[in-house]
């Protein structure tokens, strides 16, 4: 047992805090459903950030740390796939990639856009293709879930796409740890956003923070994001199936029980896009999802663990 | 990071379950359900700590200059989780390894430590905790016992409550108020439970047998030399003991092993099937793992010598939604099991529901990780 980080990672997380230091906050006339930065995507993409999973003495525990880090941010950028999945197939394929299951048309997919990568995991294996105005449905830069977003409206041929001689679980195990790494930053980054809106924001002649009511509600949020991102570590440094499907079910239990509070403590103001905290609960929303939501995940778990 | 044990801990974790299997008796299942205050345990208890200190396996967590090995935290929880998910064999002896011993031998004085060690290191000293009150439960420090200084002598009058193992108690570690300062006013005696004025009455319980008691005192008298520590210190001793019993039990690790034991039980009986059991079950091991992660996060800080802070109520908080909802999934999937021949279970269900109450209810957790964590403004008083 080891649970602290070694040196080289906190080197690494402390350049990529500078690094994302002027996306920290959102620009003051940028108002949107999300948030997105081609400079931001660029900068992390050239400096290496997103392939550290297969360099020596990081592996995927970073790649997880370097996903859950960036997901912080009210910016979304594709980090998950690339930084978790990539490695296993091809570290050159073109960014963003976008994970679809099997049977994924008509699904909503993050980050779908022409040009993207698009991989397959299911049945059927482990193949990708470059996305094209053919397979899209429209492509919106800002949906109501605060990732750019695009249903995919059809899959090429098999014989156009690339197939891939790794296990399909495996991918699965990668893109649920990916799952769970980004969920945990945007667990924290969204209770910070409430935890200062409720310190300041007076009803009463007191903070509304000093009610139990919501004291209590937090206090619960704060547990179980935290065990988050445990599980999430765990599951990066062991790759075991059971102990991902367990950080992503664990990761879609958490979102979902906390997202609808953290607007709710916020009172008519989080229902505006004025403020950014649906930059961070929405994406959640979308994580909620993903992979056929808990229930899937629940199944994969025991499946994993109890066969 | 490293979420695997070392070679050593786990052949410390093979030696224990060895020893386990060698001592405990065919049908120690249904001894262990009775709780671990019950007599039957505390019987078993004076004759199995005597055991494991001749193996060398009571205390060694503690420095060796105390008798110990000084083995480091993980030591201590693997000890804590093999004894713990086998039913706690140890009876209410858990406590004198985890604090007691060690309180003494920072705070007791020379005839303390010659006169209360010596048991405790043979493995056969039943201690209780006197700290609640009918009127002081999550706000201890408003507690009432009083013990007054006359002669040379303290006499103690007041009553505690929900005291464990006080049935069968050799002593009482006990709080009592010397002066009306809230904190500073609370002094620690230690009181041998036959000493006259003394009653003790066993409360009914759903948790178990022998678990919870009323202890009155009527004018009980005690020697000045059964005061530990100075007046008005109980505070600052207790908070020290307390540091070192933070995360408590690791109830985590019965809590999954219930879980995975119900599991079996559906399996053998073909009810392993459908999506809904395998969906809760999933449910309740990622509490039971994200409880065990947040423990371990703890231990690795006690390991490494770092402040514990709030992030201990997180942790226990998290224990308490993992006892809650293994305890769920039987009620739901094996209900049958907690009146049938499944003491294991049983056990599990009567101890699970205490998680969230004793020593520091669920609320005053999120009450700390609010002001403490989060760092929210704090509630008027
Ligand atoms: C099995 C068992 C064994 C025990 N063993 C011992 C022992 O050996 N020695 C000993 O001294 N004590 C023992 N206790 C007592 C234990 O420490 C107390 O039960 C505990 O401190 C809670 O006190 P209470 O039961 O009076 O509950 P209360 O303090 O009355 O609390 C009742 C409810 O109110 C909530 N509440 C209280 N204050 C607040 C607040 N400020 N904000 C929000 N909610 C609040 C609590 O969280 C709880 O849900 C034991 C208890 C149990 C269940």
């Amino acid at each position: 047992m080891e649970l602290s980080i070694s040196e080289d990672q906190r080197q690494i997380l402390d350049a990529l805090d500078g690094l994302a230091k002027p996306y920290a906050s959102v620009p003051i006339h940028d108002i949107s459903f999300a948030l997105t930065s081609d400079a931001l995507d660029a900068e992390l993409a050239g400096n290496g950030f997103l392939d550290v999973a297969a360099m020596d003495d990081l592996g995927p525990e970073t790649a997880a740390m370097v996903v859950e880090r960036l997901a912080r941010l009210p910016f979304a950028v594709e980090t998950a796939a690339t930084a978790l999945v990539r490695p296993l197939l091809d570290p050159e394929l073109p960014r963003p990639l976008c994970l679809v299951e099997d049977g994924a048309q008509g699904n909503a997919v993050r980050f779908l856009k022409p040009g993207a990568t698009v991989v397959v995991v299911g049945a059927g294996g482990v193949r990708s293709f470059t996305a094209s105005e053919a397979h899209i449905a429209t492509a919106h830069d800002e949906s109501i879930f605060a990732y750019p977003m695009a249903v995919l409206k059809a899959l090429p041929a098999e014989t156009e796409m690339r197939a891939y001689d790794v296990p399909a679980a495996q991918v699965l195990t990668q893109w649920r740890i990916g799952l769970a790494a980004e969920a945990s930053g945007l667990l924290a980054a969204a209770l910070a956003a409430t935890v200062t809106y409720v310190s300041e924001r007076k009803q009463f002649g007191r903070p509304i923070a000093t009610f139990q009511a919501l004291r209590h509600r937090l206090a619960e949020a704060q547990v179980v994001s935290n065990g988050c991102y445990w599980m999430t570590m765990k599951a990066a440094v062991s790759g075991d199936a059971g102990d991902a499907a367990l950080a992503a079910l664990h990761a879609q239990e958490a979102a979902r029980r906390v997202t609808y509070d953290y607007h709710q403590f916020l009172g008519a103001m989080g229902m505006t896009l004025e403020h950014p905290l649906h930059l961070w609960t929405y994406r959640l929303k979308a994580l909620i999802g993903e992979l056929g939501g808990r229930g899937a995940q629940g199944l994969a778990a025991a499946e994993a663990i109890w066969g | 990071m490293n979420f695997e044990w070392t070679e050593e801990q786990r052949a410390f974790r093979d030696t224990l379950r060895a020893f386990l299997k060698a001592e405990l008796p065919d049908d120690w299942e249904s001894i262990a359900h009775h709780g671990p205050g019950s007599a039957e345990i505390t019987r078993f208890s004076r004759r199995f700590c005597g055991r494991l200190a001749e193996a060398g396996m009571l205390f060694p967590h503690w420095p060796v200059e105390m008798g110990g090995q000084g083995l480091d935290a993980w030591y201590q929880t693997i000890l804590a989780e093999e004894m713990w998910a086998a039913g706690e064999p140890r009876g209410a002896q858990y406590m004198n390894v985890n604090w007691i011993g060690p309180t003494i031998m920072r705070y007791g004085s020379e005839e303390q430590k010659e006169k209360l060690l010596p048991p405790i290191v043979a493995g056969n000293a039943i201690w209780c905790q006197g700290f609640s009150e009918p009127d002081a439960g999550s706000d201890l420090a408003s507690l009432r016992t009083r013990a007054t200084l006359e002669d040379g002598k303290y006499r103690i009058n007041g009553q505690k409550i929900w005291t464990s193992y006080a049935g069968l108690a050799d002593n009482c570690f006990l709080l009592t108020r010397t002066s009306d300062d809230r904190k500073r006013g609370i002094t620690i005696l230690i009181v041998p439970m036959d000493t006259p004025g003394i009653t003790v009455r066993q409360i009914p319980s759903i948790i178990g047998e022998g678990d919870i008691h009323e202890v009155f005192f009527d004018d009980v008298v005690v020697p000045e030399g059964a005061r530990f520590g100075e007046e008005g210190q109980a505070w600052e001793i207790i908070s020290y003991s307390l540091r070192n019993e933070r995360l408590g039990i690791p109830r985590y690790h019965l809590a999954r092993a219930t879980l995975d034991r119900a599991v079996g039980l559906l399996k053998a009986n073909g009810r392993w099937e459908g999506e809904a059991v395998k969906i809760v079950a999933a449910l309740a091991a990622a509490l039971c793992e994200t409880a065990r992660n947040d423990c371990y996060a703890i231990v690795e800080k006690r390991v490494q010598d770092l402040p514990i802070g709030a992030e201990a109520s997180s942790a226990r908080y998290n224990v308490v939604l993992a006892e809650r909802a293994v305890a769920e999934f039987v009620v739901e999937y094996v209900p049958q099991a907690l009146i049938d021949a499944e003491p294991y279970l049983k056990m599990h269900h009567q101890r699970g529901i205490v998680a969230g109450i004793a020593s520091g209810a669920a609320e005053i957790q999120l009450n700390i990780i609010a002001t403490e964590v989060l760092e929210l403004p704090r509630e008027p008083r």
